[in-house]
C-alpha cells in the first residue's frame, strides 16, 4: 500500500488535500465521517463547499493572494474555524493548513479536528463557573447583610426601648412640655423601628436566593468540580487525585453549594501549595462513610495551618491571604451546617492541611 | 402597685440591657441585668425572679443553652427570648422546649411590657394554683387513714349507708368521720370537696 494512502486511512483527524485553485484532490475517511461527503463525491469540487457561506466566496481570493504576495493568513499555522457539513449545519473545528511543495503549483493540506464536543464541554464548565460565582456572590451578600442587619438592629432596639422608657417616665410627671416630650419620644421610637424595617426588607430580599436541594451523586459533584481546576493544574506541578467511593447512595444536597465548598477547599490547598513553592505538591480528595455521615476529605502536603490560627479558621473576616476577604471558610461551614453536616480542620499526618466535610447520608422526608 | 416584681435581663449588649432596665423601671418593674449566661449562672440562680428576658444570641453560652440549663436546675420562672429577625427557627425551637414567649428586635411599642406583664401574671397564677394544690394535699395528708377511706368514697358519690357497708363500719361512725373530713378539708359542701379533691388529683 502507498504510505500516503495508509496515512490518510489511519488518521483520526480529517485530512483534505487541495490544489492551488482550491479543488479537492484527496479526502480521507475521517473527513468523510466529519463532513458527510464521500471522497469520490467531493474530489474535483471546490473546498469552499465545506465552509460557511461568508467564507465560501472569499476562499479562492485567499489562496490567490497568498500565492501572489506570500502573505499567509492561515497557512503554516492553525486556527479555529467553522466547518459546514453536508446537511448544511455548521460546527467548530480546529484547522491547520500546510503547504505541500512539489513541481509546478503548490498543493495544500488541511488537517481538521471537530471541536463540537470540546466546546460543549468548555461551555458547560464556563456555565458551572458562572453559577458558582453567582452562588458565591449571593452567599457573601447574604452573609454581609445578615451581619449588618444584626449590628444595626442592636442599637435600634436600644434606641426604641430608651425612647419608650422616656415616654413612660415623662407621662408620669406633669412638668412643662410633658405632652410634647412624650410625642418626641414616640417619634424617636417610631423612626428607629422604621429603620429596623428597612434593614429587614433588605435582608429578606437577599435571602430569596434560597437553597435548592435535590438528589445528587456525590462522586459526580466532585468530578464536575475538579473540572474547574484542570486549567490551573496544567500550569503547575501540582497533582490532584480523587478517590471516589463506589456504590454511594445519592445525597440530598444543594449541588451548587456543595461544589462551592469543594472549590473553596481545593483553591485553598492550591494557594498554599503554590505559595510554599513545593515541587511535588499533591492534593487528595477522598470520600468515605462513617455511620450515617459521608466524609469528604481534602488533604494536601503543603505547610498546613499553624496551630495558633486553627481556632480562628472558620471565623468571618479572618484571613491570611493578602487579598482575602475571610469569608470563604466561614460560609463553607455555614453551608455544611445548613445541610445538617459540618466542616472541620484536622491536620494531616504529613504536616499538610486536611479539611473534612461531613454530610448526612440519608435525609428521608 | 403591690409588691415589686423582679425581671431578669440577660443580654450581651450593654445599651440594650440598660434600655430594657429603664423601660421596666418606668413601668414599675425592677430589672436586674446580667451581661452573659456565665454571669447569671455564677450570681443569679439563687435570686427570685418573676420573669426572665433572655437574648438568644450571645457569645459563650448562648440563650438556648442557658435555657436548657435553667430547665435542668428547675428554675420555675417564665422565660421570654429576645431574638433577631433571622432567629425565628431558633425562637420556635425555644418555644417547643417550653419558653414562655419571644420578642423580635426591635420590639413594637408596648410589646415588651405587655409580654412581660403577661408572663408575670401567668406565673403568679401558676404559683397561686400550685400553692392551692399544696394546701389541699396538706389537708388530705392531715386526715387519718380511716378518714381518707371515707373521703375517697364520699367523692365517688356514695351515701353514708353504702360507705358503712363498704368499710364494714356503722353508719354512725361514718357520720363522725364525715364531719371530721369536712372540717379538716375546710369544705363548705360536698360539691366543693369533690372539686378540691379532683383538682388535687389532676395537679
Amino acid at each position: 500500500m502507498d504510505p500516503l494512502d495508509a496515512l490518510m486511512k489511519a488518521a483520526v483527524d480529517a485530512i483534505i488535500i487541495i490544489d492551488h485553485a482550491g479543488t479537492v484532490k484527496r479526502f480521507n475517511p475521517a473527513a468523510e465521517r466529519m463532513f458527510g461527503y464521500t471522497e469520490a463525491e467531493i474530489t474535483g469540487r471546490n473546498v469552499s463547499l465545506l465552509m460557511p457561506d461568508h467564507h465560501r466566496e472569499q476562499h479562492d481570493g485567499y489562496i490567490q493572494r497568498y500565492l501572489q504576495t506570500g502573505q499567509a493568513a492561515i497557512i503554516g499555522k492553525g486556527r479555529e474555524e467553522m466547518g459546514r457539513r453536508r446537511e448544511g449545519d455548521l460546527f467548530p473545528m480546529a484547522l491547520s493548513v500546510g503547504r505541500i511543495e512539489g513541481e509546478g503549483t503548490p498543493y495544500f493540506v488541511g488537517i481538521i479536528k471537530d471541536l463540537t464536543d470540546y466546546q460543549a464541554a468548555k461551555a458547560q464548565v464556563r456555565q458551572l463557573e458562572e453559577q458558582l460565582l453567582h452562588a458565591d456572590r449571593l452567599v457573601i451578600l447574604g452573609e454581609l447583610t445578615a451581619g449588618i442587619a444584626h449590628e444595626i438592629n442592636q442599637p435600634l432596639t436600644a434606641i426604641a426601648a430608651y425612647a419608650d422608657a422616656g415616654r413612660k417616665m415623662v407621662s408620669q410627671t406633669s412638668g412643662a412640655h410633658s405632652d410634647e416630650l412624650q410625642t418626641v419620644c414616640a417619634r424617636i421610637s417610631e423612626q428607629s423601628r422604621r429603620a429596623g424595617e428597612v434593614v429587614q426588607r433588605l435582608r429578606r430580599l437577599v435571602r430569596s436566593g434560597a437553597v435548592a436541594k435535590g438528589r445528587h451523586d456525590l462522586n459526580q459533584i466532585v468530578t464536575n468540580t475538579l473540572l474547574l481546576f484542570e486549567y490551573e493544574l496544567k500550569r503547575t506541578n501540582i497533582t490532584l487525585e480523587f478517590k471516589p467511593m463506589k456504590s454511594l447512595d445519592p445525597l440530598y444536597v444543594d449541588e451548587i453549594q456543595v461544589q462551592q465548598i469543594l472549590v473553596n477547599l481545593v483553591k485553598n490547598s492550591l494557594d498554599a501549595l503554590l505559595e510554599s513553592g513545593r515541587e511535588d505538591g499533591r492534593i487528595l480528595i477522598d470520600v468515605s462513610t462513617r455511620g450515617q455521615q459521608v466524609m469528604i476529605s481534602v488533604t494536601d502536603n503543603g505547610p498546613g495551618v499553624p496551630e495558633a490560627l486553627q481556632a480562628r479558621l472558620f471565623d468571618s473576616f479572618f484571613t491570611t491571604k493578602p487579598k482575602g476577604v475571610g469569608l470563604g471558610l466561614s460560609i463553607c461551614k455555614n453551608i455544611a451546617g445548613a445541610h445538617g453536616g459540618n466542616l472541620v480542620y484536622r491536620p494531616a499526618e504529613n504536616g499538610g492541611s486536611r479539611f473534612i466535610l461531613s454530610l448526612p447520608l440519608e435525609m428521608i422526608g | 402597685m403591690g409588691k415589686e416584681h423582679n425581671v431578669c435581663i440577660i443580654d450581651d449588649d450593654e445599651a440594650i440591657r440598660e434600655a430594657l432596665r429603664l423601660l421596666l423601671f418606668a413601668d414599675g418593674l425592677n430589672g436586674v441585668a446580667f451581661e452573659s449566661a456565665e454571669h447569671f449562672l455564677a450570681e443569679g440562680t439563687e435570686t427570685f425572679f418573676d420573669c426572665m428576658l433572655l437574648d438568644i444570641r450571645m457569645p459563650g453560652i448562648d440563650g438556648l443553652e442557658l435555657f436548657q440549663e435553667i430547665n435542668r436546675q428547675a428554675l420555675p420562672y417564665p422565660v421570654i427570648f429576645i431574638t433577631g429577625h433571622g432567629d425565628i427557627p431558633l425562637a420556635v425551637s425555644a418555644i417547643k422546649q417550653g419558653a414562655f414567649d419571644f420578642l423580635t428586635k426591635p420590639f413594637e411599642d408596648g410589646e415588651l411590657l405587655a409580654k412581660v406583664r403577661h408572663a408575670i401574671a401567668h406565673y403568679a397564677a401558676e404559683c397561686e394554683e400550685r400553692r392551692r394544690l399544696h394546701q389541699i394535699q396538706a389537708r388530705i395528708d392531715a386526715c387519718t387513714p380511716r378518714e381518707k377511706d371515707v373521703l375517697r368514697l364520699m367523692t365517688r358519690g356514695l351515701t353514708n349507708k353504702s360507705i358503712a357497708e363498704t368499710l364494714d363500719i356503722s353508719p354512725r361512725t361514718v357520720e363522725i368521720h364525715r364531719a371530721h373530713v369536712m372540717e379538716k378539708m375546710e369544705a363548705e359542701s360536698l360539691p366543693a370537696l369533690v372539686r378540691m379533691v379532683a383538682s388535687a388529683e389532676q395537679g
